[in-house]
């Protein structure tokens, strides 16, 4: 992991209607080759912070700087540095998944041979092998989701979003994609991964953000905020944080 | 048992809150539109049941035969008003747009005198054909005052030749058949010797088809668009996009023009389905009731097929901008089929509406509110393409043109805000984080 810091979130807040924040001044950093949770229970602010991180939502305060560029003021070039894999998502249908995989490609490449190496990086990371040809919709849960992920990692974003990246998948499916982020970070990639699912977070990631009605309470590596809290793990150490913010 | 708490949860899930909306909203829409209805048809019957006759005869025969039309003998009959009227010439485009009338019957001049003569009288029968709509196209009336002359010159006939012995070859015809009619249609500033119920049933068809064609267009267009919608938001593949290098506004015009290009084929395919089935229709149609439409202007040509398909576009368009946008706001399938009820009505109010009456004669408040809805100019489009309504069509394609934009400016204000992410988003949960932050 580098030092250089790829995503940097200021004072980040939306607010819906007066006085109904989703997310409430979120600050923190993410180095390059990190891999960076937001944890919290559904409802907690983590998919509305992600959504104006990858400029879905226009933020009511604050601001983050993707690869150096504004979310509020660049939003075309924050574009270009990051991707996106929401929570649950499909892909097109009636696409097979070599063709969703080309139609994503040419979105985010500058050209056709790009677009080609994005492809072919696609297919390896996946590995979905002649299954490719078949269209979308045959796909079982556990396919898609490797497509989708392949997708967001294809053109090797400066920061990559995983809105629950595991969320619905078997075990064996949900280690395939753990090992999958912690190789590509190794390589270089940066992670915002969001997650309900703490023990998992524990695993894959090198640090994590506690997120609750939205206001980050804490952050940290997950080891250290065992041993500052004196948890067993990250579960206990959310009840804890929740708590202490409680009383004050 | 059982079965009742599946019943019960099978209609708590369909009578869902957003159904029960749009039920409230057609009842009071409905209600609202019974009373203008009511009075149209009203309007529209009495315009349609009134007597005009034009007495060119000027007989005591000719007189009385009025007065049995005024007060018919039969006791089961109620009395009719009759309105005599004066002809200036014998321009009856002139004469009709003078009078302001739809249709009205000459008793001419020697009428009497042939039935005295033992030979067929002719009346003269003149009726304006405004709209292919079936009400507009009825004259009671008339028909009425032609049957009560028939009756009245039977029944003289009767009394003054039958009850005095023996009848010739020629008086028995003539009792059979007492009167002849001439009937003259007038369209516009032109006038035929054709019956105008004859001239509306050769083109019913034609009529018939058109109306139709625009309610399946739009319906089925907005559907797959609604549907297409809502599975690229459940799907998250709109959010994907939104993402991407790639600005919103090339996202919503690649699906707006995309729309656009099926909805042209569409109406290209059904245009030229149309054709097809109007010239195979039209081959039963014989060939001297053709030259008496085509000499009132009543041809279904090229130009014609293009103003129409022009109009068809327009309306297809519009419904897929809607869809497009109230798309937005769909949470599941469910509810968008829900959310597709509002064009529904915009379409099939107008659709029944220019089935039956000739919108453009009715009175004001309902005829602007059926203007009002962008699809009823591609319903009325054939009538105002065949009569010649010019200002009618062009004003009708303007405000489908100020529509359209209207409509694309709320999608790129959907699309281009968090309003695209958050739309159909459940609202109870903000009210709870609202609560929390509250507490």
């Amino acid at each position: 992991m580098e030092n250089e810091i790829v995503l940097s979130v200021k004072g980040l807040s939306k607010q819906y209607k007066k006085g109904v924040y989703a997310s409430q001044d979120v600050t923190f950093d993410i180095k390059k080759g990190e891999i960076f949770a937001l944890i919290g229970p559904n409802g907690a602010g983590k998919t509305t912070t992600i959504r104006m991180i990858a400029t879905l939502l226009t933020p009511t305060e604050g601001d983050a700087l993707v690869g150096g560029h504004s979310v509020t003021e660049e939003p075309d070039k924050v574009r270009k540095c990051l991707t996106y894999l929401p929570d649950e998502a499909g892909a097109y249908k009636n696409m097979t998944g070599r063709k969703y995989l080309q139609f994503m490609a040419d979105i985010y490449a500058d050209n056709k041979s790009q677009a080609a190496e994005f492809v072919k990086r696609a297919e390896e990371i996946c590995a979905l092998g002649d299954r490719l040809d078949d269209k979308a919709e045959s796909y079982s849960r556990g396919m898609i989701r490797k497509l989708l992920l392949a997708r967001t990692i294809m053109p090797h974003p400066v920061v990559a979003i995983l809105d629950e990246p595991t969320s619905g998948l078997d075990i064996i499916n949900a280690l395939e994609i753990r090992r999958m982020i912690r190789t590509l970070a190794a390589d270089g990639m940066s992670f915002l991964l969001s997650s309900h699912n703490m023990l998992e977070i524990e695993y894959v990631s090198d640090r994590v953000g506690i997120i609750a009605n939205g206001h980050l309470l804490e952050t940290g590596a997950p080891k250290e905020l065992l041993e500052k809290y004196g948890a067993q793990n990250l579960e206990e150490v959310f009840e804890r944080v929740v708590k202490n913010n409680e009383v004050l | 048992m059982k079965f009742f708490s599946i019943l019960k949860k099978e209609l708590r899930e369909m009578l869902n809150m957003q159904m029960i909306l749009m039920l409230v909203f057609l009842v009071v829409v409905m209600y609202s539109m019974s009373g203008f209805v009511d009075s149209a048809i009203d309007e529209s019957m009495e315009e349609s049941a009134e007597i005009v006759l034009c007495d060119k005869d000027n007989t005591d025969f000719s007189k009385s035969v009025i007065r049995f039309i005024e007060h018919p003998t039969a006791e089961t009959e109620a009395d009719n008003e009759v309105k005599l009227i004066t002809l200036e010439s014998d321009d009856y485009a002139a004469e009709l747009k003078r009078l302001d009338k739809k249709s009205f019957v000459i008793i001419p001049e020697g009428f009497t005198d042939k039935i005295n003569n033992g030979e067929q009288a002719e009346l003269i029968y003149v009726s304006k054909m405004t709209s292919f709509s079936t009400m507009s196209n009825m004259n009671a009336g008339s028909e009425t005052a032609v049957a009560y002359i028939e009756a009245a010159v039977k029944s003289a006939i009767f009394t003054n030749k039958v009850q005095l012995g023996k009848l010739s070859e020629n008086e028995v015809t003539q009792i059979n058949s007492p009167i002849t009619i001439k009937e003259n249609t007038i369209v516009g500033d032109k006038s035929s010797e054709i019956s105008q119920m004859i001239l509306y049933s050769s083109v019913f068809g034609q009529t018939l088809l058109l109306p139709l064609v625009v309610y399946m267009l739009i319906l089925l267009g907005s559907q797959s668009m609604i549907n297409a919608v809502t599975a690229e938001k459940l799907d998250k593949t709109l959010e994907t996009l939104l993402s991407a290098p790639v600005s919103r506004l090339s996202v919503l015009s690649a699906k707006m023009l995309a729309a656009a290009i099926v909805a042209l084929i569409n109406a290209a395919v059904y245009m030229v389905g149309m054709n097809n089935m109007t010239t195979a229709a039209s081959g039963a149609v014989p060939e001297e009731y053709k030259k008496y439409a085509a000499e009132l202007g009543i041809s279904f040509g090229l130009k014609y097929y293009l103003l129409i398909g022009i109009q068809m576009l327009l309306s297809t368009i519009i419904a897929l901008s809607l869809a497009m946008i109230l798309g937005a706001f769909a949470k599941n399938v469910k509810s968008s089929q829900t959310l597709l009820m509002p064009i529904l009505f915009l379409t099939i109010i107008p659709f029944m509406a220019a089935e039956f009456i000739d919108i453009s004669s009715l009175p004001g408040a309902i005829k602007y509110l059926l203007y009002a809805i962008p699809f009823t100019h591609t319903f009325m489009a054939s009538d105002t393409v065949t009569f010649s309504k010019t200002s009618l069509y062009v004003g009708g394609l303007i405000y489908q043109a100020v529509f359209l934009m209207v409509c694309v400016i709320a999608a790129i204000k959907i699309f281009t805000t968090d309003k695209i992410v958050t739309a159909s988003e459940n609202t109870s949960s903000r009210r709870k984080r609202k609560k929390h932050s509250d507490n």
